[in-house]
């Protein structure tokens, strides 16, 4: 670990009686690409915009290399920032946008000219200086604005949904370039979205908020293989999520009664179940999920089985979708591999076992 | 404002209008104009038409009348204090408009339609009362005059009536609500967004407004001086009361030159000049803007 480079420390803000941003504590290193991810109303852009200096929290701080910044300016941060409508300037021409920061720092012409043309070159949208934003499509003019948030070298730069309004392709597409800027410039990124597959293609370290809080930070693949609340499971990938009984246990480790009579053995579990007896959710992930043929809640070795119908079979090219029933009603969705050996003789309405290993599945309070 | 007539554009051309669809509009709808454009052929065009055909004929034919309008120490006078008003109206009006309109523009509706509902209602009083108002107020006996000297900021009542500063005093304020509306209409286009980019962007407050903010108010503030400016050089009222017979101006030099004088020719001409000055303006706007902040797109 490096020393912290930008911290936001307990920051809270409240809109009279609604609290968007409750408590957000986060540590980002320098040239860390930082995702924030959760829903809407969750307070990601309330935290990016206090972060920009548009906005001011209730209570606590943010520090950029051990300086508080809050009694700073947004026009004195060096904080660069693309925001999600198009905020281009619609009387000057792309070069013209791209120079503005260094027009207002009074930077001499040739190093403007230079450096103007040396970004739209990283943007690739040479050609497009006497353009005005109205002559260009969404992706370009986000590609504009990227390069005029860059292109005074700001440390630190701000996206709050900056692709959102493009479609599926453009957004890949500029994905890429975001990915390739940041690996070129070593400029250190926030980024906001409620795209899962947004922030696990880009990102570093991925925040997941919730309700005005972080509920967990990690590289996409910790939050998917380790999630610790419920909610960041069923944020990140497909989950199944079924009610069970906490019967024993200790040292983060639980058994789990499902149904009337199905027993799993080991399951990590987070938070403290208090007496046993406790409701919990077992989560299973659908592609993590196998299937017997031979109907059975017996214990096989380290697996677990859980008895169910075949509801439906959904062929989706690569994977085949399983829409099963367990014995007491409970949905669960499975993904198999296509060429999967159980796929193959699988009909609707047959009876089969739902086999998992417990301690790759995870139990929720 | 761009982005908005870009969306428009986009949306018009995504969804696809219907292939068969007529790109113009069908000569239908033109039909509905013509006995519009016919009632202002028959008493507006043929009369000024008429109007300025006599000054090239009355007394005799020539330029005589114009001659007559511009070799007159009088005459220039009357057209110097004509735009001289008129330019300070103007400016004064943008000046105290500006901020006015602004801040409409960022209170929340609520606050700001009863200031609205005040302005407008303004605009519906009566001219010669809101006149005679200013007058009230203006004279040596009047509010302003009683209360400067009563707090002792001054010995003798300040002329403020019978003289172009009243006329000026008086014309702005009846001229302001026609620079706050168009400028509320192009601030409020303004996405908020593009100054925070700005400020983002390092700009200083002074340095977004003059990059950002003002190029971006700029076709809102010519309709409004525009429209101020025409409307002053040929306002009749409220110089004719607050400046006196001393200070006339063009729009009452034309009535004399008709009414007392029954000098069609003369009054003719000057009102030519008005009309070609006006027109002139208008080209110019047009020239700069476009349509663009007269309501048209
Ligand atoms: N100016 C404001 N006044 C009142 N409430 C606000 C204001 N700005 C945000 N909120 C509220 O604060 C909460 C968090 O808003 P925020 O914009 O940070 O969410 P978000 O996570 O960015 O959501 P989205 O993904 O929809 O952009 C929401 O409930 C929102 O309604
Ligand atoms: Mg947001």
């Amino acid at each position: 670990m490096t020393e912290p480079y930008l911290e936001i420390d307990g920051i809270r803000r409240e809109f009279g009686p609604v609290v968007a941003v409750e408590a957000v504590r986060l540590t980002i290193q320098r040239g860390e690409f930082m995702t924030f991810l959760g829903p809407s109303g969750s307070g990601k852009s309330t935290t990016l915009y206090i972060l920009a200096g548009l906005d001011v929290p209730t209570a606590g701080d943010i520090r950029l290399e051990g300086r508080s910044l809050l009694s700073t300016p947004p026009q004195h941060r060096q904080i660069g920032m693309v925001f999600q409508r198009y905020t281009l300037f619609p009387h000057l021409t792309v070069a013209e946008n791209v120079a503005f920061p260094l027009v207002v720092r009074r930077r001499p012409r040739a190093e403007i000219d230079a450096k103007v043309k040396a970004m739209l070159r990283l943007v690739r949208l040479e050609g497009f200086e006497d353009r005005k934003p109205a002559q260009m499509s969404g992706g370009q003019q986000q590609r504009v604005a990227l390069a005029r948030a860059l292109v005074y070298d700001p440390p630190v730069l701000l996206m709050d949904e900056p692709l959102s309004a493009l479609d599926k392709k453009l957004r890949e597409e500029i994905q890429f370039e975001i990915r390739r800027i940041h690996q070129e410039t070593g400029v250190t990124i926030l980024y906001v979205t409620h795209d899962q597959e947004e922030a696990l293609r880009l990102s570093d370290r991925i925040a997941v908020f919730s309700k005005g809080v972080i509920d967990q930070v990690g590289t996409g693949e910790e939050l998917y293989a380790h999630p610790t609340t419920r909610f960041v499971a069923g944020f990140i990938g497909d989950s199944d999520f079924l009610t069970a009984t906490v019967t024993a246990a200790e040292k983060g480790r639980a058994d789990l009664k499902l149904g009337d009579d199905v027993i799993v053995r080991g399951v990590p579990i987070h938070g403290d179940p208090g007496r046993p007896g406790a409701k919990a959710s077992l989560m299973l992930r659908p592609e993590r999920i196998d299937v017997a043929t031979a109907p059975s809640s017996a214990v096989d070795g380290d697996r677990a089985a859980l008895p169910a119908t075949v509801e439906d079979i959904t062929f989706l090219g690569a994977s085949i979708h399983l829409a099963a029933r367990t014995a007491w009603g409970e949905a669960v969705a499975v993904r198999l591999p296509y060429g999967h050996p159980a796929a193959a003789g699988l009909a609707r309405g047959q009876s089969i076992g739902l086999g998992f290993e417990p301690a790759a599945a995870h139990c929720f309070l | 404002m761009a982005g908005v007539t870009r969306q428009a554009a986009a949306i018009g051309g995504g969804t696809g209008l219907a292939p068969g669809r007529p790109r113009r509009l069908p000569a239908g709808p033109f039909a509905l104009v013509v006995p519009g454009l016919l009632l202002l052929v028959v008493f507006f065009a043929l009369p000024v038409l008429a109007l300025l055909l006599r000054s090239v004929t009355e007394p005799e034919p020539g330029f005589a009348n114009y001659a007559a309008l511009i070799g007159s120490g009088t005459y220039l006078k009357i057209f110097f204090n004509t735009f001289l008003v008129s330019a300070v109206v103007t400016l004064v009006s943008l000046a105290i408009g500006f901020p006015v309109a602004w801040t409409l523009a960022i209170l929340p509706q609520g606050v700001a339609a009863p200031i609205f509902g005040v302005l407008i209602l303004s605009m519906w009083t009566n001219l010669l009362t809101r006149t005679y108002a200013w007058m009230v107020l203006l004279q040596r006996t009047g509010v302003i005059n009683k209360s400067l000297i009563g707090l002792g900021l001054i010995d003798a009542p300040l002329p403020m009536v019978n003289n172009l500063t009243g006329v000026t005093i008086g014309m702005t304020y009846i001229m302001l609500p026609f620079v706050v509306l168009p400028l509320y209409g192009v601030i409020r286009r303004i996405d908020p967004a593009i100054l925070q980019a700005a400020a983002l962007c390092g700009a200083s407050r002074f340095q977004a407004l003059r990059l950002v903010l003002l190029p971006l108010v700029a076709p809102g503030m010519a309709a409004g001086a525009l429209m101020v400016f025409v409307m002053s050089l040929g306002y009749f009222v409220t110089p004719a009361l607050l400046g006196g017979t001393a200070n006339m101006m063009l729009a009452e030099l034309i009535a004399q030159f008709v009414q007392s004088l029954v000098n069609w020719g003369m009054g003719g001409a000057a009102a030519l000049v008005l009309l070609v000055v006006t027109l002139a303006l208008y080209a110019l706007q047009l020239r700069l803007f476009g349509t663009a902040g007269l309501g048209g797109r």
